[in-house]
């Protein structure tokens, strides 16, 4: 069987079926969901060619973390151009009710930026994780110039290093002209004010304050409050912490804020236009966020990955590595999933998403930061081994 | 075409008889309601058992701690340690200060509209009224953020902190600076103040328009003035009525949670000021409890919750126990 080349727009919610022609020639079917970009997806060959499901007759639910809602609504729309016989359903409830939910049996899988404790996997024995994306998150900034900037030129972006912003939300560097500052930023420094500085946080539980404050405990052994989804803010106990709902609403309190920093997801920033701050990594290396820097960090670690694949990849030390990074996993049952048929769809999914370039680049396009071979290949391994009723599923 | 089948007055006595046991329907009505009676209290009660119980766990770590009133009170999912004295704090603080606002605005609209406003002003003012009660509160949290909070607030808290903020004891509560945003528990305050104006008022005016016209014409012909009629007769006619509108206002101070959460900034420090960012206990709930997933963590978000339908409960009892001695004194009033 020929492979079929799918055209899909992505974009934001609506499908509208352009063209869909040639029946028995390979076909092209052009797919728009509103705006403008534009992917190639390509679909995985269906082992069951011979007997199709009917359209739709494959029901996977899984719920979790909100960070790759947009992704996976994305891979999930175009899928069903994929394969038409599966139908996935993803709800953004939260990492904590998505493991909750996959500990229960309620999801068929669950999407989850923190990882599983111990004692969660013994409560649900064959559970495993599996990194998907990776996202950076980037220190947004918005300052009031102490001196008019002259006309027709453009200041330098603000590049901070690893125990600056470690200083910043330990409240331990308070003004904006503080020496640590602007020791690494010697072009801002007539510029910079000696205002107060107001760190925001999220104030909702989130996988962002989870990747940012695990980085912060890899800077520096000063910063106690810990790494986690929520943690005590000390910058909050000294008075000069803001919490905002949301990367919105951090991004809000940021811009409506002057003199503060805030921090968001990369395409969070990047769609929205605001200044992000570059870092000075542990290599000593000032780095930009984005996609080479993020594959890198990745690469950095992808040699140590847990038994349960898992791994941190904050605070690379790779000379071109984003330091403040986090993996967004999805988490299966590799043994006693209960039908396997859905099982078996499930993981052609995830294997499309993983592989075929559409995905990646819908993923790319939507501010995701896809893995590196090294780490695909690694997961893919792992997603060859899930079994139902003893049988492998993935040839 | 079935009923010719049966001889009629089979049929009629049939009706009879059932209609009798029913008691013509009056029983099955009685049993609705007394179902749905039945219903709401065993709704209440199982809220508050299943709050309590869930909370087990938080309870027995933290005890009474758990509510003490202290300036550095932690809430620290990572070392599980939780005290909610700055969440109380502010939902407290917040729903006072919006209280004390909206109580005299909103008696004042009430009254303007029921005794001095020209009648053709009286219907579109009414619908306008009821409307800014019906906006979603997350419509006023985007406002608030956008538009009120730095065109008002932050001008506002600049000024009580250079003059109230300045006075001793009292100037606690004005300790500035405030955030150049805005964000703050004035912010909250005043938000809420806004959104409590318009149900306190509705249902004061309704109030007012409820006292019978005689009231108005003895107080006229005993030589009153209109502010002499409406301050000595029609406002203390009208109390109890205007307190259960208060309640309500209250009811919804406390326990709003968007509009809050978009604009107090939801940090734990910044001492006991009015122009700092704080937090409150619907605002940490919603904020904290979708990711909380130590036990522990999402307990102690459970026991708030018991804590705040707690305080909303007698909050209302208080206020039912106001409403019932203002009530019962007032016609005897009347009579003296």
């Amino acid at each position: 069987m020929g492979k079929k080349m799918f055209l899909v727009m992505t974009g934001l919610c609506t499908a509208v079926l352009l063209s869909a022609c040639g029946t028995a020639a390979p076909a092209t079917v052009e797919v728009t969901r509103s705006v403008n970009q534009t992917v190639v997806v390509t679909p995985t060959a269906d082992p069951n060619a011979a007997a199709p499901l009917p359209a739709g007759s494959v029901q996977i639910n899984g719920a979790g973390a909100t960070f790759p809602l947009p992704v996976y609504s994305a891979w999930t729309f175009a899928y069903q151009y994929v394969d038409p016989s599966v139908v996935i359903n993803y709800q953004g409830i939260g990492s904590g009710g998505g493991k909750k939910a996959i500990i229960d049996g309620t999801v068929d899988f669950a999407g989850s930026d923190s990882l599983l404790k111990d004692e969660e996997y013994t409560s649900g024995k064959d559970l495993q994780m599996y990194p998907m994306l990776a996202g950076a998150v980037v220190p947004i900034y918005n300052i009031k110039w102490a001196k008019e900037i002259p006309s027709g030129t453009k200041l330098p972006v603000m590049i901070l290093d690893r125990q600056t912003l470690v200083d910043i939300y330990n409240a331990k560097v308070v003004t904006w002209n503080d020496a640590k500052i602007l020791a690494t930023n010697p072009d801002l420094a007539e510029y910079l004010p000696g205002e107060a500085i107001t760190a925001v946080h999220r104030s909702d539980g989130s996988g962002t304050t989870e990747i940012f404050t695990k980085s912060l405990t890899a800077f520096s052994p000063e910063w106690t409050a810990g790494g986690a989804s929520a943690v005590e803010w000390p910058v909050d106990k000294a008075g000069n912490g803001m919490g905002g709902k949301g990367n919105q609403g951090v991004a809000a309190a940021v811009i409506n804020t002057p003199n503060s920093i805030g921090y968001v997801e990369l395409s969070y920033a990047v769609s929205n236009g605001m200044s992000y701050a570059s870092m000075v990594n542990k290599a000593g290396k000032i780095v930009v966020a984005s996609a080479e820097s993020m594959s890198s960090a990745m690469s950095d670690f992808a040699g140590s990955f847990s038994e349960k694949l898992t791994a941190d990849i904050v605070d690379a030390p790779g000379a071109l590595s984003w330091p403040i990074a986090g993996y967004t996993y999805i988490i299966l049952h590799t043994e006693n999933m209960s039908d396997c048929i859905k099982a078996q769809k499930l993981l052609e999914f995830l294997r499309w998403a993983l592989t075929d370039p559409g995905a990646a680049k819908q993923a790319s396009d939507l501010g995701y930061s896809v893995l590196p071979e090294d780490v695909r290949d690694t997961v893919l391994g792992k997603l060859g081994e899930v079994t139902c009723n003893g049988t492998v599923l993935l040839p | 075409m079935k009923a010719q089948t049966v001889p009629p007055n089979t049929m009629q006595r049939l009706r009879r008889n059932i209609g009798k046991a029913l008691h013509h329907g009056d029983r099955i009505w009685q049993w609705l309601t007394i179902g749905a009676g039945i219903g709401v209290a065993l709704l209440l009660l199982g809220i508050g058992w299943m709050l309590w119980r869930d909370s087990a766990d938080a309870r027995s770590a933290f005890g009474l701690g758990f509510l003490a009133p202290t300036a550095d009170a932690s809430w620290n999912p990572v070392l599980d340690k939780f005290e909610a004295w700055p969440f109380i704090y502010g939902t407290l603080i917040t729903s006072a200060v919006a209280l004390l606002l909206a109580i005299p605005i909103s008696v004042g609209i009430g009254i303007f509209l029921a005794e001095l406003c020209p009648s053709w002003l009286r219907l579109p003012l009414g619908w306008m009224l009821e409307l800014l009660a019906a906006i979603p509160s997350v419509v006023f949290g985007l406002w608030g953020i956008f538009v009120f909070l730095p065109e008002v607030v932050e001008p506002l808290g600049t000024f009580l902190a250079g003059t109230l903020g300045l006075l001793p004891g009292i100037g606690a509560l004005f300790a500035g600076p405030i955030p150049a945003s805005g964000a703050s528990r004035l912010a909250a305050a005043l938000i809420l103040t806004i959104m409590i104006v318009p149900t306190i008022s509705a249902v004061t005016r309704d109030v007012f328009l409820a006292i019978p016209r005689s009231q108005r014409e003895a107080a006229y012909a005993l030589g009153a003035t209109e502010w002499e009629t409406i301050s000595q007769v029609l406002v203390p006619y009208g109390l109890s009525g205007v307190l259960g509108a208060v309640i309500l206002g209250l009811g919804r101070a406390l326990g709003e949670t968007m509009a809050v959460t978009m604009v107090i900034g939801n940090s734990i420090g910044g001492a006991v000021s009015l122009l700092r960012p704080g937090y409150t206990m619907s605002s940490i709930i919603a904020n904290e409890f979708a990711e909380a997933v130590s036990r522990l963590h999402s307990q102690a978000l459970i026991e708030i919750g018991f804590l705040l339908f707690i305080v909303t409960l007698l909050v209302n009892m208080a206020a039912r126990f106001l409403v019932w001695r203002v009530a019962r004194r007032t016609p005897q009033e009347g009579r003296a």
